[in-house]
């Protein structure tokens, strides 16, 4: 696999960071997550596959250890508020110089630098000082965020894992590691860019919910069927459009493709409502009318055509995109590793005696997973 | 730069395909785009900074050009439905025995393979397919799509661009390329794998719209300000929503943090409305309230925290994450290519003469640039 052989030391934190160790953790990397002494539950669920260190970096010989794990690692991801590796003595300067092969992932929501570089906040937050937050979301409501899908995974764990990969492809060349600052205000807009280079294209302009790729249009939208469901419609061509309303039974003189977009709503709602999903997908299934079935989490996984490409595994999304001769292996269907699970293993693997070890765990320093001992 | 000496090769399409080529050309990649000869009008407003070289893929030399140019490429990006590129003459098996060392890129909605891979779809059906449209919305509104943003890009062509980085460095250890089939709504599906697995934990488990993360609380919402701008507030952890509530002038005891939701956004909208956005602002930046101005396009690159991050640049954003020694440049800044205007000096490069070139413009199998002939 594409990252077969390299080690990841993952600083335990919430969304970002874990998925970001997810996804190298599914390309191949073996990775270890360094939990909080003391944190007993498991609410890592993106910590499928992964091995667990629990460490008090409180303590001075708790941040040797991370020390030494850094030394031997080739990713290091960290998800703390600018400043906090550095008091820990765990800053960059510190462990490229013992390890200048490491690339120093560190996954904020407002980056290392800048104002609020010291102040809490999440996904909504990130979004909303990217700018995007602000398109998102019909014209008589407020702007609405899609959950943490944006932020927090989007701009955040994937573009870090994208920069820790160029790095480490760069390391090749250069063999040298470096910081990788992932700020999810920055990597939201980035991901973003089509929406801020393309204001200048005629079909943006309006205010939010009247484009027609916000809303604003009724060949572009979500619309209640008969049984309560939804379909999605995204006949954006005019050759698109056409096989939607044959499939709708309208005539284009009734509903023209660029006509009263507000009517051609109120029209489009009443038709949906006719027949029910399952009718909606018999008709269209298949077809090039952009018409697709709003599915559950439970639906997803088996619908024909995702059941068919297999892009589910126990229910759960596999690696994307597929690599046709290294493919990715979703971990999500290993088991989540308990806190502090690995620290014995992990601790003797580099180099520390069974004493050494049962003395860093009488001093409070290291966590042993209480069904190891 | 992470990806200098890299060449990719990318036909020409709509947004996910240019996007995963800008993230490649940022990042130092030469990006050189096959437009359809005839295609005057450049509405690729993500194709600074790449050259365009215009092409007739009816005709066999142009055909036979596109093979050429692969043959010298690391990378190929093609946007096509699944069989169009094998129609052509110009499938993975072809291009890969021509170059086995070709990252072979094939960006779609619904895949190589399945029922639904050779229909038309657009970004609103493939996230419907991928289960997460159902999640996305306040519950007396029908689900709702975060613009294009959601499958296009952060599912599409940023998770393309990750394959293929993990598929160039895997090429370092093995010396091969390879295919890499990224279907949007995969991708999609994969960037949600914490809305996937985390369905066990507690805070969720009621309708869409009413959980802590996705519209349900009012400790996690948007707010409309006295001057009709919007705040968003994600005070999840007890200690921030204490600040929260101190800078908004209530008592906790008025508002418990998990007290009756519908109530309290009752109370919070009321609250919110009693001041400006920039009086809000005043009160929370750079607090640990979690609470941040909803910015639009144009605001963003001028707020105080993105403008000393120096986030963006020519009102656009930078690339991102930003890796310290080798960071990506934004090619946002440079001008877009006009249709065909590189055609001339790429086939020069190739060992195309200038009789070549001249009877391929002839027999209708290239196009130049007006301006250059």
């Amino acid at each position: 696999m594409a990252l077969r052989g390299i080690k990841v030391l993952e600083l335990a934190g919430l969304a970002p960071a874990p998925f970001c160790g997810m996804i190298l953790a599914d390309f191949g990397a073996d990775v270890l997550r360094v939990d909080k002494i003391g944190s007993d539950t498991n609410v890592d669920t993106l910590g499928n596959g992964k091995k667990s260190i629990a460490l008090n970096l409180k303590h001075p010989d708790g941040v040797t250890i991370v020390r030494n794990l850094a030394k031997k690692s080739d990713v290091l991801i960290e998800p703390f508020r600018a400043g906090v590796m550095e008091k820990l003595g765990l800053g960059p300067d510190i462990l490229l110089k013992d390890n200048p092969k490491l690339i120093y992932a560190r996954m904020t929501g407002y980056g290392q630098t800048g104002p609020f570089a010291k102040s809490a906040g999440h996904d909504i937050n990130y979004l909303a000082l990217s700018g995007l937050l602000s398109l998102f979301g019909r014209k008589h409501e407020k702007p609405v965020f899609p959950v943490n899908y944006a932020a927090d995974f989007a701009g955040g764990g994937l573009i870090c894992a994208l920069g820790v990969t160029l790095a480490l492809l760069e390391r090749q060349k250069s063999g040298l590691g470096q910081v990788v600052d992932s700020s999810m205000v920055e990597g939201t807009a980035y991901v973003g860019s089509f929406l801020y280079r393309s204001q200048v294209l005629p079909m943006w302009g309006r205010q939010r919910g009247e484009n027609i790729l916000d809303t604003g249009a009724h060949f572009y939208e979500v619309y209640e069927t008969k049984d309560g469901k939804y379909v999605s419609v995204g006949a954006l061509e005019p050759q698109f459009y056409a096989k939607l309303i044959e499939g709708l039974g309208i005539d284009e003189d009734e509903a023209p493709h660029f006509g009263d977009f507000d009517k051609l709503k109120v029209l489009f709602e009443a038709k949906f409502r006719e027949k029910t999903l399952k009718e909606w997908c018999a008709i269209f299934d298949g077809t090039d009318a952009c018409v697709a079935p709003v599915l559950s989490l439970e639906e997803a996984p088996k619908h024909p055509h995702n059941l068919e490409r297999g892009s589910f595994e126990g229910g759960v999304p596999k690696p994307a995109p597929v690599l046709s001769r290294t493919p990715g292996k979703s971990k999500g269907v290993e088991k989540l590793p308990q806190v502090g699970e690995h620290t014995r293993a992990v601790l003797a693997s580099v180099g520390y005696s069974e004493g050494d070890i049962n003395k860093l765990v009488e001093n409070g320093v290291i966590d042993v997973c209480k069904s190891k001992l």
